[in-house]
């Protein structure tokens, strides 16, 4: 069952929108990380069951930071929530092993939705 | 630089800050939409918001873009609440290389003078990128905008391409500038988007109430 959850991305804002998108009625522990580097650090100290990961960010952009977590940690669920929409990008962090990815501005359904198939992936890992 | 410190309270910080992802969100959405219509990725950074005043931006620009000394660039007028302009800016000697990705085949030759073709092929890259990406702000901030027929100039110094649109130079101006690289290419670029004081009241109640949805 997920309880941790780690959100990287650069702006402020988002981090604040992102958490105001998650579901009311869970009691999950809201971590956060404002570049790919810290992400990564923060993941390794941290070792939380979800992470929401933007992909265009200073120091380390997305894909890097999602290589090195998943370099980690291989079963490390990671969903990206980005505003690059390109198909490429998309098919990138999917080839990288993303879990899902998500385009901004995030929607509540969206993110509930995303957390919940998480949940479900997490499960059927026993 | 400003000449008065109340102005740094025009725009706060939260603002700022909200106004960088929701330019963040919109060019990658234009982006999106390019690669859609030529194969290209397109590598984004993160942007950059600035308060300014009119008179100071074709020398912050020149900063900004030191690297070329001439440039090509499209730029479009946008009028709504959100209202200003947008200019896309190209080191010189890019359209070439922006021909062939657009209509297939090796660069084209050197030509003179500039063939229709490079003007044309800018013209569509701002098209859609300067359209998508002003549309998406103006959607995400609930406006609806009319847009001036875009307009190229190739290989000249930027000083007198933006200081041709300075109506009002004491005005104050929020800028909004992306970097991005056409990765295949090797083509990187400029976005600057200059909204004038007029829409600063606007923006500001839109930013905010864009907020409220998240609360």
């Amino acid at each position: 069952m997920i309880k941790k959850i780690l959100i990287v991305d650069d702006s402020p804002i988002s981090i604040k929108i992102i958490k105001s998108c998650m579901p009311k009625d869970k009691d999950y522990e809201l971590f956060d990380a404002a570049d790919g580097q810290t992400g990564v650090e923060k993941y390794k100290e941290l070792k939380p069951d979800l992470t929401f990961l933007d992909l265009t960010m200073p120091v380390m952009n997305g894909f890097q930071a999602l290589e090195e977590i998943l370099k980690f940690d291989q079963k490390a669920l990671v969903i990206i929530l980005t505003a690059d929409v390109q198909i490429k990008a998309v098919a990138k962090a999917h080839d990288l092993g993303a879990f899902s990815v998500l385009k901004k501005p995030p929607a509540r359904g969206a993110i509930a939705a995303a957390i919940k198939e998480a949940d479900d992936a997490l499960s059927e890992r026993g | 630089m400003l000449k008065n410190d109340n102005t740094k309270e025009m725009i706060t910080t939260a603002e700022t800050d909200l106004l960088q992802e929701i330019m963040n969100i919109a060019f990658g959405r234009a982006t999106s939409d390019l690669a859609e219509y030529i194969d290209i990725f397109v590598i984004l950074s993160v942007p950059h918001i600035k308060l300014l005043q009119a008179f100071d931006l074709p020398e912050y620009i020149n900063k900004e873009i030191k690297d070329y000394d001439n440039v090509s660039v499209v730029e479009q007028n946008f009028w709504g609440k959100f209202k200003g302009n947008a200019f896309l800016v190209f080191p010189s000697g890019t359209g070439k290389r922006l021909i062939s990705l657009f209509h297939g085949g090796d660069e084209i030759p050197d030509l003179n003078p500039i063939h229709e073709l490079e003007i044309e092929t800018f013209l569509e890259i701002g098209n859609i990128l300067i359209g998508a990406c002003i549309g998406k702000i103006a959607e995400l901030l609930g406006d609806v905008i009319t847009y001036s027929p875009p307009r190229v100039v190739v290989d000249k110094s930027i000083r007198g391409v933006v200081y041709d649109n300075l109506n009002d130079p004491d005005n104050l101006a929020i800028v909004l500038r992306t970097v991005f690289e056409f990765n295949e290419k090797n083509i990187s670029g400029y976005m600057f988007i200059l909204t004038k004081q007029e829409s600063f009241a606007w923006l500001k109640t839109a930013l905010n109430k864009f907020l409220e949805q998240y609360e």
